[in-house]
């Protein structure tokens, strides 16, 4: 599904991926870990598509390079990043923000847009899976919620648009345990044989609500070290220190 | 542009020899200064003189009342109406009303022309107005329905100037809704002066709402002057988008204790589009709040100005007075100016002010397209969410729906 082939992304003037390489396929949940500045919240942001990188290499999603496609495209196609800081949007509703994303992923995708009462039904049902109160969805986007709520509202948003690639970004940063384990069961519900996870964390704390297939260390803009969960198990005791 | 003038005051009808030297010389003052230039202080960063010089050859004053079909009715809401035609009063209905609270006339020019010769276009108005409306409310009622006053225009107007007088009272405890709705679709240049004064008496409550059906070449003068007595209240919105120039200048003066102004604007502009907010805050009184917040989201070529003063007397202990003006700047050609100024002579007072300028967040712009909302739209949907949060304090209904949409309709280019 997603292949990176010597990925490397410069902003700035500073070089934060090196030759990255990654391989997901479908149904699979891979996690990356490593310390601060190691470059995790770059690759996200890049397959994301966000504006001022200069980028080398080969990314291909779907046998399509992503290169040639904007952030929304991307988002169109079935790629979905759950921010690690939400962003706050004065002025837009919740629900009308909701509605305009799912309905412009579903025209990209050939289908029927939905109009609002359909919608509402469908949202006031992913919300209280998540246990969303529904008076959030009638508030200004993420103004004044909560870091919890911020997440939560990310991982509604995955549901929603029911994506083919999730990247989480530090997803579990910010939240408590219930609210952890409501992340980590909205994610589990919608793992399928179709669908993968990217998952980046600092911490095994997530990973053991979600179990990974594959873990990847990231230290200084490459991937240094593969293994399966027990790879997260044992980075939490050690620290990484030894393995960077 | 003097030599262009086509002003007569012998096309006006029905007037007294009296009126008629009288206004006679509020032209001729107005011919001493001519339209107000940028050298005016108040009309710094609005230079209406080389502005009409630019696009009008001559300027005449209208006379005559073509047959044209009817205009535009807004039909969201149920609405009392008064309706002007190039500013003459042609239709008027209160269905929803008991009839004998409210008294609905033509303006009654016999008493209406002061000379002042601080503003040329007051003097203008003063010289050349005819129509407008005189409206009184009595007391103690408050009407069921808003009022909207359909401000139409005839597509003949061209290079023509109208001008006209109205008049709002509020008697004691009374309340009232204006939708202030300027009706026209023409591509012909012409200008509109109107001069409006508005009481506000003992515990009564004015909304003044102001909005645009769609673009169209006109440039726009409104002067507001308003007194309000004990208790009043009176809030504006101002939601002019469209229009070719437009300054609304509203002075409104706290006469009397516990007092309540607000004044609200959204303004999306854009090509060359100019709109000036001016107000002139007077705290005459103890005990009074006033609050401004003016929002402009400037695209192309546009300009967005505006200046506030808020003024406390030295008895007016007590005021609670807040401006704050946001613009949001699109375009590198594009143009926001704020001047504000307080100016306050009593020690015990809480006043506030700010100004902020800037262009759109991008990391938002970034966070809406992950969602797969396209480039275009995610502008549209922040520009929106920066200005409708104007209508924010308005109560939920029909009326902030209908507003709300025509913001939309306004951002989206109608």
């Amino acid at each position: 599904m997603l292949n990176i082939k010597n990925l490397e992304a410069t902003i700035d003037n500073k070089h934060i991926l090196k030759g990255l390489n990654l391989n997901i396929k479908p149904g699979e949940v891979h996690a990356i870990m490593g310390p601060n500045g190691s470059g995790k919240s770059t690759l996200a942001n890049v397959l994301s598509g966000k504006n001022g990188y200069e980028i080398k290499g080969d990314i291909k999603y779907n046998g399509e390079s992503l290169s040639e496609l904007s952030t929304e495209e991307r988002a169109q196609k079935g790629i979905f990043l759950a921010f690690q800081y939400p962003l706050e949007i004065p002025g837009v509703n919740t629900n009308t923000f909701l509605r305009t994303s799912l309905n412009s992923v579903r025209k990209a995708q050939g289908d029927k847009e939905l109009d609002t009462l359909t919608f509402l039904k469908l949202i006031k049902e992913k919300a209280s899976e998540l246990g969303i109160d529904e008076k959030f969805l009638s508030r200004q986007l993420n103004v004044g919620f909560s870091g919890g709520e911020k997440k939560k509202n990310e991982i509604l948003q995955m549901k929603l648009l029911q994506p083919k690639l999730s990247i989480l970004d530090e997803t579990d940063s910010g939240l408590d345990i219930d609210a952890l384990k409501i992340v980590a069961d909205g994610v589990n519900s919608y793992k399928s044989k179709e669908n993968a996870f990217l998952i980046i964390t600092h911490y095994q704390r997530l990973l053991d609500y979600i179990k990974p297939d594959y873990v990847h260390v990231l230290s200084n803009g490459k991937i240094i070290k593969t293994g399966d969960a027990d790879l997260g198990v044992q980075l939490e005791k050690t620290g990484y220190s030894n393995i960077v | 542009m003097k030599q262009n003038y086509d002003f007569k005051i012998d096309k006006i009808k029905d007037l007294t020899s009296e009126e008629i030297s009288l206004r006679k010389k509020n032209l001729d003052l107005f011919y001493q200064t001519g339209f107000p230039n940028k050298k005016d202080e108040d009309w710094k960063f609005s230079d209406l003189n080389s502005i009409l010089s630019n696009n009008f050859n001559k300027i005449a004053n209208n006379d005559f009342l073509p047959r044209e079909k009817e205009f535009k009715i807004i039909d969201e809401f149920e609405h009392n109406f008064i309706s002007l035609f190039n500013g003459k009063l042609i239709s008027k209905d209160f269905p929803y009303e008991e009839k004998n609270k409210i008294l609905i006339n033509n303006f009654n020019y016999k008493d209406g022309l002061a000379l002042d010769s601080k503003n040329s276009l007051y003097l203008l108005n003063n010289a050349l107005a005819t129509g407008g409306f005189s409206l009184e409310i009595s007391k103690n009622y408050k009407l069921k329905k808003p009022l909207v006053v359909y401000n139409n225009f005839s597509n003949s107007l061209k290079e023509k100037i109208v001008n006209y007088k109205n008049s709002i009272i509020l008697n004691e405890n009374s309340e009232l809704n204006i939708i202030n709705y300027i009706n026209n679709s023409s591509k012909e240049n012409f200008m509109v002066n109107i001069l409006e004064n508005i009481n506000i008496k003992k515990d009564s409550s004015l909304n003044n709402i102001l909005i645009n059906n769609s673009k169209c070449n006109c440039y726009f003068y409104k002067y507001i002057k308003s007194d309000l007595e004990k208790n009043s209240n009176f809030k504006n919105y101002l939601l002019s988008s469209g229009l070719k120039f437009n300054k609304l200048d509203i002075e409104i003066n706290l006469n009397e204790e516990n007092s309540n102004s607000s004044v609200f604007s959204a303004l999306n502009l854009i090509n060359k589009e100019h709109q000036e907010i001016k107000t002139r805050i007077n705290h005459n009184a103890s005990n009074c709040n006033s609050y401004q917040k003016v929002k402009n989201v400037l695209n192309d070529e546009s300009k967005g100005v505006y200046q506030g003063k808020i003024f406390v007397k030295n008895i007016a202990q007590k005021t609670d007075a807040y401006q704050l003006s946001k613009a949001l700047i699109l375009n590198d050609a594009a143009e926001f100016d704020a001047k504000p100024e307080l100016e306050i002579y009593a020690d015990d007072v809480k006043c506030s002010h700010g100004s902020t300028s800037g262009s759109i967040d991008l990391n938002s712009i970034h966070y809406l397209k992950s969602r797969g909302i396209p480039e275009n739209e995610a502008y549209q949907m922040l520009i929106n969410g920066f200005l409708s949060e104007i209508l924010e304090k308005l109560p939920e209904g029909k009326i902030k729906n209908f507003l709300k949409e025509k913001l939309e309709r306004q951002i989206n280019g109608y």
